[in-house]
């Protein structure tokens, strides 16, 4: 039920914003967002006609699944502000510690030698700028 | 764009307190490239860039930014720090044309122009059974017949089409532009006769040339260019002043160090006039065409403003 | 015959075949991590090779480009987690067979059939090349679409149990592809005043968030904290029964021809050519409802396919000049760089050199057979070994990583954390997932060449179905969608 309004809702923002579009570059999308909410909602109707059962569960373990989900946003969130390989370090420790798992020295060995094995990969063998890190000398104009 | 702005501003700022050249580089240097992987573009700056951290004594790390005909590229590099350690890779087409088509949020004065690197003509070609045998009878021909005939270009107001169309409007000539992702694209539509007339970079349509498949009948420079005896350059045809080219240069942000500047433009010229890269650049039918600094500046500034006239008559303005 | 002796002699020399072993191995690493892809690896190594002998430089080429196509199948099989874009479709089957203790099966499975697609398409390129290259020219703007209309159709053996969710999946993903600035008339479209929208969303950040981030919050919901033993890994060798790989050979062959096919085309890629494959395979099998819940045939299709289509992508490059992606792209301005003019005469100029790639092409997909599964049971699955708890960062780390490195940008990370997120509900939702990626994939495709095909007509859309090829093509697309219908009739009938 949701979902259906969701996409027909989505379908006809696009369409909306389309209208705005001049010639057939404008017309396709719209053509697009309007089809997308009829799906929506045949959904919609499909979801009140059917009998009401159980509510479906979303997530298995809600409290897991959020932890997870938490530690991965702050974790974008901070790859800028701390630079890639801290921040990465820092998921690697606590990630599993938030998870239950009580074995630091286990977390850290893993976690340390997936960080030197991904800078091999990334900063030695292929030479790809990741987001320097907060310590290093780039941040400072490079003295 | 305010953010964009302070961006600019602090990132001057820094710029102002480092402590300038003495012994710069003395860390790797990232060299933004405003296109994907593989194309003519990248695969120059990359070979430019191995014969410059020779030089320079520094490696150089390669960033593809591909998009929006270079201008997602370009919006990105305008907002890094006018430190000396961000470059900027590019062809002419975002700098000069794109923004006539597109609401971007940079412009000229966004980059300070370091040198450019090599510059290659386009040409227009057409099918052996074409009624015309010289670039003057092609566009009496086109002239003669508007909306007749398609021709292929590298996208929608990228400099190909407009390096067409200012020849076009000299000439009152009305043709039917069709809009290609590349040269390959292109080429391939015009060999299965899809297109009447090939536009596009010289080398992709030589062998063709050769094995007389493809007749190029007009260069957008204003010279004749030795690979294609048959087509005349622009100077032949009284309409020197519309020369367009492709060509390729290295920038960096606003507010970069003059004596940085300096120091890159020697270095690349050095770099872009050893055998190995003229080589290079023969083999992509491209010659060393190396204008620095402020110079630079005046020949974009010059392009821009032509350009804007071709694509406002084309109604390509936004 | 001439020409392929002097190039097999050239060629089987300790510098190219060190090359080709390192490479293909380097190359399966690169496929099986999500994020990382051929083409980055190969642009990296391009300018490297300006310097050096250009068999050895084409030999690395050949084996990123086979070994990668091959290495998306290990961790689509081990973690349902796709590592390139072609190798979804294994996903569909591979996953289900690892889930049920068959993991050792279907990656020996996905190996094979890697290597063999690779093998029949470098084989073409050696043999036929040259005259199907010549076919591809035929296909104009009109053709493209309808291609692009074919392979929209194959969305019907992936839309699960739900048709109306499956349809609406791939509206939302056409409608993704139109973001960006429109080629055709260069206004910006869903960008929303944002630079960095101008080319629209990447394929790669998307795949990655859609497909990698559900299955790692599950594993996050599962909270293993043990890890498996070597005995629980079951990666022992598993030999094929009697008669299973005589039951293989019917999709092999149809598979390779499929990939070889859509790898002549210029623009049409792998993962076109793995959906259609399995589709191919699905339309064909006495039991398709067994699609997608472990079939074995399923596995083998996609990866003969995507694998089919990596050297028969070689052949519009070299043979007419026009690289059909952008390794062919690469691979030809590897060859500008040693003096070869890319064209009708490249043959003549270097048999050497170009029969040499070729040779190398099929040589790197022999070792696929060679060492591929050996690496991803050896190396690649030993990871189970460590808990899952621990797993789960380590995957986003590399995601992350992976989505950065394409654009250097970190709004790439949030598109990717929000397709994820939003993958991870339509998934629960029984929304499926890969209808997402074909829209986006082939949308453009087919908006872009209806438009062309229109300006060329001058606005007469008749002229979309009046020439032969489109024609056909355009009956083919029907046939696809009602072939399914029909045999469920004759079945009920029967």
């Amino acid at each position: 039920m949701a979902l259906g309004l969701l996409f027909a809702v989505l379908g006809l923002g696009a369409a909306w914003q389309a209208a705005s579009y001049s010639g057939a570059g404008g017309h396709y999308p719209m053509v697009l967002g309007l089809f997308l909410t009829l799906c929506g909602s045949l959904v919609i109707l499909r979801a009140a006609r059917a009998p009401v059962g159980a509510a479906r569960r979303l997530v298995d373990a809600p409290a897991n699944m959020a932890r997870a989900l938490a530690a991965s946003i702050a974790y974008v969130g901070l790859i800028v502000p701390l630079g890639f390989y801290t921040a990465s370090a820092l998921l690697m420790l606590c990630l599993p510690l938030l998870l239950g798992f009580r074995r630091p020295l286990y977390t850290l060995v893993v976690g340390a030698s997936f960080i030197v094995l991904v800078w091999l990969v990334f900063s030695v063998v292929l030479e790809k700028p990741l987001p320097a890190e907060l310590w290093s000398a780039s941040r400072f104009g490079g003295d | 764009m305010k953010i964009t702005k302070i961006i600019v501003a602090t990132a001057m700022l820094a710029g102002v307190a480092m402590p300038a050249l003495a012994d710069y580089p003395e860390r790797p240097i990232e060299l933004t490239i405003p296109a994907g992987a593989g194309g003519g573009t990248d695969t120059s700056a990359r070979k430019l860039a191995l014969l410059l951290e020779e030089k320079l004594g520094t490696s150089i790390a390669v960033l593809n930014v591909g998009g929006g005909g270079g201008s997602v590229g370009a919006s990105q590099f305008m907002q890094v720090r006018p430190d000396g350690y961000s470059l900027f890779a590019t062809w002419n087409s975002p700098l000069t044309t794109v923004p006539q088509v597109q609401d971007v949020a940079y412009g000229l004065d966004s980059f300070t122009p370091i040198a450019s690197t090599s510059e290659t003509a386009y040409t227009l070609c057409v099918h052996p059974d074409f009624p015309a045998a010289t670039g003057e009878e092609f566009l009496a021909e086109l002239a003669a017949n508007p909306d007749k005939y398609t021709y292929g270009n590298d996208g929608i107001g990228g400099t190909m089409q407009l390096a067409a169309e200012r020849i076009f409007q000299a000439r009152g000539i009305k043709a039917i532009a069709i809009p290609f992702g590349g040269a390959g694209e292109t080429l391939q539509n015009f060999l299965g006769k899809h297109v009447d007339i090939y536009g596009g970079s010289i080398s992709p349509v030589l062998p063709y040339v050769e094995a007389k498949e493809a007749k190029c009948l007009l260069v957008t420079s204003a010279a004749a260019v030795p690979a294609l005896p048959q087509a005349a350059g622009l100077e032949s045809l009284g309409l020197g002043d519309k020369e367009t080219l492709l060509w390729r240069a290295i920038l960096g942000p606003k507010g970069l160090d003059q004596a940085i500047v300096d120091k890159l433009a020697d270095v690349i010229e050095e770099a872009v006039n050893d055998p190995s890269y003229v080589e290079f650049l023969a083999s992509k039918g491209e010659v060393p065409n190396v204008v620095k600094g402020s110079d630079l500046g005046a020949r974009l500034q010059a392009e821009f403003d032509a350009l804007a006239i071709v694509s406002r008559n084309l109604g390509l303005g936004k | 015959m001439d020409f392929f002796t002097n190039a097999v002699l050239a060629v089987m020399t300790a510098g190219p075949l060190a090359a080709m072993l390192g490479s293909t191995l380097l190359g399966v690493l690169i496929g099986a991590l999500p994020g990382l892809n051929p083409v980055m690896a190969i642009a990296l190594l391009l300018p490297l090779t300006y310097s050096m002998d250009p068999l050895v430089a084409l030999a690395m080429v050949a084996g990123i480009y086979n070994g990668s196509m091959y290495g998306g199948a290990i961790p689509a099989i081990l973690l349902r987690i796709p590592g390139t874009p072609a190798s979804i479709a294994t996903t569909f089957d591979g996953f289900p067979m690892a889930d049920r203790g068959e993991a050792s099966k279907a990656l020996k499975i996905a190996c094979w059939s890697s290597a063999i697609g690779g093998i029949a398409s470098a084989l073409a390129l050696m043999t036929i090349g040259p005259v199907l290259a010549r076919v591809t020219l035929f296909f104009g703007p009109a053709e493209y679409f309808w291609i692009a209309m074919f392979g929209m159709a194959s969305v019907g053996v992936m839309v699960g149990s739900d048709p109306v969710k499956g349809v609406m999946a791939a509206a939302l993903g056409l409608l993704i592809g139109t973001m960006g600035i429109d080629s055709l008339s260069g206004q910006a479209r869903f960008t929303f005043g944002q630079t960095w929208l101008l080319g629209g969303l990447d394929l790669i950040v998307v795949l990655v968030g859609l497909y990698a981030l559900p299955p790692v919050l599950q594993l996050a919901e599962k909270c293993d904290l043990k890890g498996l033993s070597a005995s629980e890994l079951k990666l022992a060798g598993v030999p094929f029964a009697p008669g299973e790989i005589r039951r293989l050979v019917p999709t092999w062959l149809r598979s390779s021809l499929v990939g070889i096919a859509v790898g002549i085309l210029p623009g049409a890629g792998g993962n076109i050519a793995a959906f259609l494959s399995y589709n191919a395979a699905k339309n064909a099998s006495d039991d398709p409802d067994s699609f997608g819940k472990g079939n074995p045939q399923g596995v083998a299709a996609a990866e003969c396919g995507n694998n089919a289509d990596n050297a028969a992508s070689m052949i519009p490059a070299l043979t007419l000049g026009i690289p059909g992606n952008v390794v062919a792209a690469l691979v030809l301005s590897a060859l500008m760089i040693h003096g070869l003019q890319p064209g009708p005469q490249l043959f003549h100029q270097n048999p050497v050199l170009v029969g040499g790639f070729m040779i190398e092409m099929l040589l790197t997909s022999v070792l696929i057979f060679l060492v591929g599964g050996a690496a991803a049971t050896r190396v690649f699955a030993q990871i189970q070994r460590l808990p899952g708890v621990l797993l789960v960062p380590a995957i986003l780390v590399l995601m992350c990583v992976g989505v950065y490195v394409i654009n250097g940008r970190p709004v790439d990370l949030w598109v990717m954390l929000a397709a994820g997120t939003a993958g991870y509900f339509l998934e629960k939702l029984n929304v499926p997932l890969a209808p997402i990626i074909l829209g986006m994939i082939l949308g453009p495709m087919a908006e872009q060449s209806v438009r062309r095909a229109l300006l060329l007509s001058r606005g007469d859309p008749l002229e979309l179905l009046t020439r032969p090829i489109s024609a056909t093509l355009a009956i083919a697309t029907l046939g696809m969608i009602l072939w399914p219908l029909v045999k469920a009739f004759r079945r009920r009938r029967g």
